[in-house]
């Protein structure tokens, strides 16, 4: 399981800041908890490379991209297996880019190594629209043995749906990609109710602190360019797992609470949201049977500067849990006893103005189940009268077994929680 | 006036004009297609750069009476095939649409607000 933000920018795109130059967007990944990245400035890959060395120094793939701008003005992500294909995509880009760029006007272009040292500034007019159909685009990035998504289709500037009114039918779109705005549910419901794409969230960072702000779990072999354009096209075994916001959604705060349980060391994980209108209350509550906490550990626990953690990984844990539930009038419950396992129980008004959205579950179910297989998972969703269960072990019989953690356990699994999240949710 | 006496005014050449006998109600200019299938009433003539087959659909669903591309702007041969079979009137001015807008707006026909 990577978790990938398959569109950053650097000081090469006009409207990005100087201090997205390839090292720092690199550790701006690093803190974000990235395994991969792809960085992709308005009509230009000349940073690319640059990003890639710093990356292999600190084990961050880097994905060689662009976001082309087509002649209609909508944004597509070109994302590409190797640097030569992205070069080979550039020049035909610069080719049919016209004008030059007023830095004054629209911002520096700066071309920088690894070491953020500026090797030059780049004199197309890369804020600017290229002559190219976004049919053009999308088969030129085709040919190439790229991939390309529509950028941002919830955004109406430049976005797909925004300049061309609906997506063109026929265009060969391999996925879409939202921005932080959306949350994944939402996404789906409104750009792919039958799955027509996938769909990527990204963080169209174009300063440090954004990189990482909406990211996409994928199911890989291995964190490679390759292997994340294979997620893409869902190619053996390899799949899109969801994905959200980390620091917002509240199912990626259970995510990340999930995966300390597993971290160390459980093997059984309950996981509850229940709410409930009538008591305006949104309770959402985690049971593992892993070693427990300490009383000192325990204290520690919500201390936003406390981690048993050597690196930061996505989110903050509890610490962060407890945040949102004070911020939307509620409260946090840790009970730990050592070699008894650990109870969380975090209580939300339902209706605050500032609870968190809760997300898409779905990703946190999957990237537990994706991550450890053998996993004994019992996950419940209540909303008022209406609820909902699903039991991995159960899943895993209805696969005779040998089945665990399996492209097609996944599969299963996203079909029984879309039946019970669309089943909540009926008039 | 109808369509024909409208492409006319504006110096405009009709390249798909089955349908060019259509009365304009009013008018509405802009490159946001979403904006378009949101604020355009029907009837309007439509001024616009975009010439992706998609503004053919959009004018079929808002029930446009036509649409101009400015500057010189030719149209995507799927546009001009999609426009034939839907029956949208397709002109192209070399003006810009600013002159198109005033010309248009001089000879009374009007914006109609948000529908």
């Amino acid at each position: 399981m990577f978790a990938v933000d398959l569109h950053t920018h650097t000081c090469l795109s006009p409207c990005a800041e100087l201090d997205m130059h390839p090292a720092g967007l690199v550790d701006a990944a690093d803190s974000a908890g990235l395994d991969a990245v792809a960085v992709c400035d308005h009509n230009s890959a000349e940073n690319v490379a640059a990003v890639q060395r710093a990356g292999r120094a600190a084990g961050l793939a880097v994905v060689p991209g662009m976001e082309i701008t087509s002649e209609e003005e909508v944004h597509i992500l070109g994302l590409f297996p190797d640097m030569e294909s992205a070069l080979e995509m550039q020049s035909r880009i610069y080719r049919s880019l016209p004008g030059r760029n007023n830095p004054d006007v629209f911002g520096m272009q700066v071309v920088a190594d690894e070491h953020a040292q500026v090797l030059g500034f780049n004199e197309y007019l890369l804020s600017g629209a290229t002559t190219l159909t976004v049919e053009k685009v999308v088969s030129s990035i085709h040919e190439l043995h790229g991939l390309a998504v529509a950028s941002h289709v919830d955004r109406e500037r430049f976005g797909i749906i925004g300049q061309l009114g609906l997506i063109p039918s026929g265009l060969k779109l391999d996925g879409i990609e939202v921005s932080p705005r959306t949350a994944l549910p939402a996404a789906r419901a409104a750009y792919a109710p039958n799955g027509e794409y996938p769909i990527l969230c990204n963080s169209d960072a174009h300063e440090p602190k954004d990189v990482g702000r909406a990211l996409t779990y994928m199911f890989l072999e291995e964190p490679t360019a390759a292997e994340v354009l294979r997620a893409l096209t869902g190619c053996g075994g390899r799949t899109i797992l969801g994905g959200g916001r980390p620091m917002e959604d509240l199912a990626l705060h259970v995510l990340d609470i999930a995966r300390n349980s597993l971290d160390a060391g459980a093997t059984r994980l309950e996981i509850s949201l229940v709410e409930d209108p009538a008591s305006d209350t949104f309770v959402i509550e985690i049971r593992d049977n892993g070693p427990g906490m300490d009383p000192l550990t325990l204290a520690q626990a919500t201390d936003p500067f406390f981690t048993t953690r050597k690196m930061r990984r996505v989110g903050l844990g509890l610490s962060l849990l407890y945040q949102a539930t004070r911020a939307a009038g509620g409260g946090l419950i840790i009970e730990s006893t050592p070699g008894a396992g650990t109870h969380i129980n975090a209580t939300f008004q339902h209706s605050h103005i500032d609870r968190a959205p809760l997300g898409d579950i779905e990703t946190t179910i999957r990237v537990l189940m994706a991550g450890q297989p053998n996993l004994e998972l019992l996950f419940l969703h209540r909303i008022g009268e209406r609820e909902y269960e699903i039991d991995t072990v159960e899943v895993r019989a209805a696969l005779n077994g040998d089945a665990a953690g399996s492209a097609e356990e996944l599969a299963l699994l996203r079909e029984a929680m879309r039946r019970g999240e669309a089943g909540l949710l009926q008039a | 006036m109808n369509v024909a006496e409208a492409a006319k005014r504006i110096e405009g050449t009709i390249i798909t004009g089955a349908a060019a006998d259509r009365n304009v109600l009013g008018g509405y200019a802009s490159d946001l297609l979403s904006d378009v299938m949101a604020n355009s009433r029907e009837g309007d003539v439509w001024v616009t750069m975009q010439k992706h087959v998609n503004i053919v659909a959009v004018a079929q669903l808002n029930g446009l009476a036509c649409i101009v591309l400015v500057n010189g702007r030719q149209p995507e041969p799927d546009t001009v095939k999609r426009a034939e079979e839907e029956r949208i009137p397709l002109i192209s001015t070399p003006l810009q649409a600013f002159e198109v807008a005033g010309i248009l707006y001089s000879a009374g026909i009007r914006g109609r607000g948000a529908a």
